[in-house]
């Protein structure tokens, strides 16, 4: 932003900032606010409400399901590094310039193009018992493994598929363009120095790109943290059990299936604050960056 | 893109062996959905998952399109997103242009709030956003879901157009204000044009977000017939208890138009990836 001190340009600013200002308050900040409020209530979601203190705060932190999804959560946290390592990895080798490059870096980010809810749907075909891929197991290994059905495969199956997966094609195209700023002469003195491959990709591209690296985690934290809900609904709703229970789901299911919108909102709280705490740790890289 | 490449022969055949079994194992639950959605029912039982169908059978399409009605949540997705759009990209383009170019005391604080307020989940304001919309009767009705999803998406793109502009050289705004254009006429006849290329890249951005978009229109769109054709997926199994194959022509069906921007507008898409993070 320019910092001019030439005076101002009175009330024009605040009414093309407006129509956002009126959205954002209605939409984002008051929901926020009047979830904080209903926390401390019995609301249903509907009809009348009773101030009943920090009772639902008591009963989560008392509440199984809760800590499933927090445990469930730094599940889905711990596949951010495998994520950012193979991104970069991929990314590296195809900054080698291999034939075909172009080609794999697309057909990589059609993940992204479909969306949570086409992927959830597909991979809970794929995955089923009796699905396409148990079937190419069994036919080599003899067995066969629990994608949806066991609580432990299931939520690695989320991690692998939604933090892993889905997004290296993105991580692709975003990591390439930021190799592609870095000095040519860096890895013509790199090469000289008889450095290989590894040895190039861990002290020469990494420390180049380290903004985007960051970046990059910043944006999978928000991944994991609330963007989760729609792949999860459409793979395994949440299940089995509370096998891939995340604070987002948790927060669907005691609002809206079981109509406890105060109860709820105190999970709603807990998932505020990691997300404010996202926010601000994305702020920071981008005031960093110099926005 | 010229290479200075630090590995030999012998790695990089290993390296295209490594990224083609990549691409099979990403493209593998793909095909069989592609497989799946031609076979009848009868053939899907009896074949192989990996093996396409002895005969190609449209039945799964016509079903899915009519009797799950996916024709029409397509029209319905067709008309809510790009309604949705435009009003986002006013949204977006205004308030672009005020933190970029204009100058006024509380301009920084609400930059910083319309930063911090760019990721919050869907859930998070769900039961709110449920009463609010309950409570201006836009229940089931596209406006309410424009609306909403407008203000849920655009501090991304207001970020996004703030950035673009603060970059453009100061004169441009000044040189119009000295001619004694308006700030509204400053924005729409020389800077929107010279932000096209931002624009179409926030339109991708924000397209892309409101077609895959599923919590707030679950809420919103409660009827059957006002659905989305990604809600409308979404719900398919569990009402129907769809047999594979047809599931599978439903996705196909799904898949269409996200599939087809990214062909037309790859370089675009592209673009959009990095303009979030990555300046310039």
């Amino acid at each position: 932003m320019s910092h001019r001190r030439l005076g101002t340009d009175g009330i024009a600013p605040y009414l093309f900032l407006g129509p956002l200002l009126l959205l954002l308050g209605a939409f984002i900040l008051y929901p926020v606010v009047m979830n904080l409020m209903s926390s401390f209530t019995d609301w249903k979601g509907y009809g009348a409400q009773k101030w009943i203190g920090l009772a639902n705060y008591r009963e989560m932190l008392q509440d199984g399901s809760f800590w499933t999804s927090i445990q469930n959560t730094v599940i889905l946290v711990a596949y951010i590094p495998v994520s950012t390592i193979v991104t970069i990895f991929v990314a590296a080798l195809l900054r080698e310039g291999l034939r075909g490059w172009k080609a794999y870096r697309a057909i990589l980010f059609i993940p992204n193009l479909l969306g949570p809810v086409v992927i959830g749907l597909i991979f809970s075909i794929y995955l089923r018992a009796d699905g396409a891929l148990n079937l190419l197991l069994k036919s080599i290994t003899g067995s066969t493994v629990g994608f949806l059905t066991s609580t432990t495969a299931a939520i690695n199956s989320v991690g692998i598929i939604q933090v892993v997966w889905v997004h290296l094609g993105f991580g692709l195209i975003y990591f390439l363009a930021a190799m592609n700023g870095i000095e040519p002469e860096i890895y013509e003195a790199a090469l000289i120095d008889g450095a290989g491959f590894w040895q190039t990709m861990v002290r020469v591209t990494v420390p180049s790109i380290r903004f985007a690296v960051e970046f990059w985690v910043v944006f999978s934290f928000i991944e994991v943290f609330a963007r989760m809900f729609s792949f999860i609904y459409t793979l395994t709703q949440g299940g089995p059990g509370f096998g891939t229970f995340t604070l987002e789901y948790g927060i669907f299911a005691q609002g809206f299936q079981k109509f406890r919108a105060g109860y709820s909102g105190a999970w709603s709280m807990v998932l505020f604050l990691f997300c404010a705490a996202i926010s601000v740790a994305q702020i920071r890289l981008m005031r960093r960056r110099g926005v | 893109m010229k290479r200075v490449s630090s590995i030999d022969l012998f790695n990089r055949v290993l390296a295209q062996l490594l990224l083609i079994l990549l691409v099979i194992a990403s493209l593998l639950p793909l095909y069989n959905v592609v497989i799946a959605s031609f076979k009848s029912s009868h053939a899907f039982a009896l074949s192989s998952p990996f093996l396409p169908p002895a005969s190609f059978s449209g039945e799964n399409y016509v079903y899915a399109a009519l009797h799950g009605h996916l024709l029409k949540f397509a029209i319905n997705s067709l008309i809510l997103v790009p309604s949705g759009l435009v009003v986002y990209i006013v949204v977006c383009l205004c308030a672009g242009y005020a933190f970029g170019k204009m100058r006024f005391g509380a301009k920084r604080p609400l930059f910083l709030l319309v930063l911090f307020l760019m990721i919050f989940p869907q859930l998070l304001l769900a039961t709110e956003v449920f009463r609010l919309i309950a409570f201006m009767h836009l229940t089931d009705s596209g406006l309410g879901v424009i609306l909403t999803w407008v203000a849920y998406f655009s501090p991304f793109g207001t970020y996004i157009m703030t950035t673009y502009f603060s970059d453009m050289p100061y004169d441009l705004v000044e040189a119009a204000r000295l001619d004694g254009a308006s700030q509204l006429r400053t924005l729409v006849s020389i800077m929107a044009p010279l932000a096209m290329p931002m624009i179409a890249t926030i339109a991708i951005i924000g397209f892309q977000a409101m077609w895959n978009e599923l919590p707030f229109s679950m809420l919103i769109l409660q009827s059957q017939t006002s659905r989305t054709l990604t809600l409308g997926i979404a719900m398919l199994g569990g009402e129907y208890g769809l047999s594979v194959p047809a599931m599978s022509a439903a996705l196909i069906i799904a898949m269409i138009v996200p599939l087809a921007m990214f062909l037309v507008f790859q370089r675009r898409v592209t673009l959009g990836v990095t303009a979030g993070a990555v300046k310039g």
